[in-house]
């Protein structure tokens, strides 16, 4: 069976991605096991007995060779186990990742969506306009966000709209849906303040090289109104790195959401790292690393065959 | 490293990730005004930078209070005798904001210096080695290390060296910060050094210089790697942006720079409980680190889009 283009695309990006998902998870294993010092040194503290020493060692598997340790990780980790909470006795790490996940993605993907319906418009805006003003003021806005720590831009909105203007709660979690909503406001505003400008400078530039191109200028000669051309033309080539842009952002957008969760106290995946790195749990924080490294995977997976879907010209070449 | 979310141009991740984002215009009329508004931001950006190196240096040593010293009543207001206010002990903001200063921007320096240095070796190694599986296996590393989400990898990092580990004169928990951001870092300084020495590789001077008889290793030390390093160091002006963002972010994840040493995230994470009462000691610090950013990347973005014009 002879496969097209862009299947063919499809089929080696899928296996780049299974090839980078086992990169992922060897890096996430040597990350606990090469670094310097003895990981149950830090659970135990001076009153680690040779005896109590021993027992975790056996515990996290560290008395067995490394090759060993890894086929138990990996099988594990094929199956969902990624072993048991050295701080939260009895409770497995996956139930762990999969409890605080329900906080961190609703705020990831919410940041997600409302930088597109920000950063798109205000881009094509900046792009088209014929005042200059416009343009430099968003360009310049869109360089201030970038500059902006995520953390200040959430302490920022605290200030102002909880503190003085007393509309959104400062932080907390309800923890069930719809309550939820009013809580995910200034984090997700937070977090999507980076991708937001991103989007903006990306959404302008390509608009900008769109506009110069041919069939832009075939739509004007035929006499096209001005809104048509750029609603029916100009749009839909603009956005089509936004998707790109999407999927090389998912790992930054978890790098805030950690931050994020820090300033407005949600029980999410980064709190439970902090947690996990202040306990050296170190079964929890080996599993948030691979899982959220293999969703990073996995997202740009997902932007990239996306892209070949939707772009007719990836799908040829 | 488009990981970063600040400061890098879309074309530039782009160009480091491989996928198709903007085809470039061949805007030769734009060319002109785009250089001089490029100067102009890198004059504006180098400005702002030198004024808050300046203030880092000098604040410290002319102001009549210590970083450390109670200075006035507790949550004072900014005013003439405090610029930036007091914080809940009663010391003095602007000064702890610009000792702090120095703090970031020296450690932003060391990350950035040892990351680019590694990362440029590595990738240049990478690039101009003629066995495929040296350059297979090291870029499936860097490959892998970037999947990561910066701050999981590098929390994980500092929970494994141990937030504790003392080394020479710096305050504590910075050794351990600074090691973790070097073991994440090099890993796109050694991306972009690969892709960079890939294309000189068949350069004609590279290739006459292995004509005439060089040995490779003179030909990658003198002639491919000064080139790779003109790269990488205008990509590290833009990832000190992401270091000293990150550094300030850590107190609220309950490492970096560890109290009483000032430091501009320690300060805000301090100045947070008092945010109804004393928004200075959260806001001045910020406002001081986002003009660093804003300096920073101004900077970064002309050195790189000056290199795109003249690729």
């Amino acid at each position: 069976m002879r496969l097209r283009a862009w299947q063919r695309r499809l089929a080696v990006q899928a296996a780049q991605a299974l090839l980078a998902a086992l990169a992922v998870s060897i890096v996430a294993f040597l990350v606990v096991r090469i670094a310097p010092g003895d990981p149950t040194a830090g659970v135990l503290g001076q009153q680690g007995t040779d005896t109590a020493v021993a027992a975790l060692r056996a515990q996290l598997h560290l008395d067995q060779p490394l090759t060993e340790q890894f086929r138990e990780y990996f099988t594990g980790l094929l199956g969902g186990d990624l072993g048991q909470s050295v701080l939260e006795r009895g409770t497995s790490v996956s139930s762990i990742i999969s409890r605080s996940l329900s906080t961190t993605l609703p705020i990831v993907l919410s940041a997600m969506g409302l930088a597109v319906l920000v950063g798109v418009p205000l881009g094509l805006w900046a792009a088209l306009t014929r005042h200059r003003a416009v343009d430099v003021f968003l360009r310049s806005w869109a360089v201030m966000l970038l500059a902006t720590p995520t953390f200040f831009v959430g302490l920022v909105l605290i200030l102002v709209l909880s503190i003085q203007a007393r509309m959104l709660p400062a932080g907390g979690w309800s923890g069930t849906w719809p309550e939820n909503l009013r809580y995910i406001v200034l984090p997700a505003v937070a977090l999507s303040s980076h991708l937001t400008a991103m989007i903006i400078r990306t959404v302008r530039q390509a608009a900008v090289d769109v506009a110069q191109d041919q069939f832009v200028e075939a739509a004007v000669a035929r006499g096209l109104p001005r809104r048509v051309v750029n609603v029916r033309h100009i749009l839909p080539n603009s956005v089509l790195p936004v998707v790109t842009l999407l999927g090389i952002s998912l790992g930054a957008l978890f790098t805030g959401a950690v931050i994020v969760e820090a300033v407005f106290g949600l029980p999410g995946v980064g709190t439970e790292l902090v947690k996990a790195v202040a306990g050296r749990d170190y079964p929890v924080i080996q599993g948030i690393a691979v899982i959220s490294a293999l969703i990073v995977v996995f997202g740009n997976f997902l932007a990239e065959a996306a892209y070949v879907l939707v772009d007719p010209r990836a799908r040829r070449a | 490293m488009s990981i970063s979310g600040t400061s890098t141009t879309p074309g530039v991740s782009a160009q480091t990730v491989g996928a198709p984002i903007a085809k470039r215009t061949p805007a030769r009329l734009r060319l002109l005004p785009r250089r001089w508004a490029t100067r102009r931001a890198v004059w504006i950006g180098a400005g702002i930078l030198g004024l808050i190196v300046v203030l880092c240096l000098l604040v410290p040593v002319i102001s009549p209070y210590a970083s450390d010293e109670i200075a006035g009543q507790p949550l004072e207001a900014p005013s003439p005798g405090h610029l930036f206010g007091t914080d809940a002990v009663g010391r003095d903001v602007f000064v702890r904001t610009f000792a702090g200063g120095r703090i970031d921007l020296l450690a932003a320096a060391i990350a950035i210096s040892f990351a680019m240095i590694v990362g440029t070796l590595v990738g240049t190694l990478a690039g101009s080695s003629r066995r495929r599986l040296i350059d297979t296996v090291l870029m499936r590393i860097v490959d892998a290390v970037m999947a990561f989400p910066f701050i999981i990898l590098l929390l994980a990092l500092i929970a494994v060296i141990g937030v504790d580990r003392r080394l020479g004169p710096l305050p504590a928990g910075l050794p351990a910060t600074l090691m973790a951001f070097v073991m994440v870092q090099w890993a796109g300084y050694a991306r972009l050094a690969r892709g960079q020495a890939l294309s000189l590789r068949d350069r004609d001077y590279v290739v006459a210089a292995g004509i005439l008889g060089l040995s490779r290793a003179r030909i990658i030390v003198r002639h491919i790697a000064p080139s790779v390093a003109r790269i990488t160091g205008a990509f590290a002006v833009g990832d000190a942006v992401l270091v000293i963002v990150v550094l300030a972010s850590l107190p609220f994840l309950g490492a970096g720079v560890q109290p009483p040493t000032p430091e501009w995230g320690s300060i805000m994470y301090d100045g947070r409980g008092f945010l109804r009462q004393a928004w200075w000691i959260t806001v001045m610090p910020g406002v001081v680190l986002a003009f660093t950013g804003l300096g920073l990347s101004l900077v970064a973005d002309a050195l790189l889009g000056n290199r795109r014009v003249e690729a």
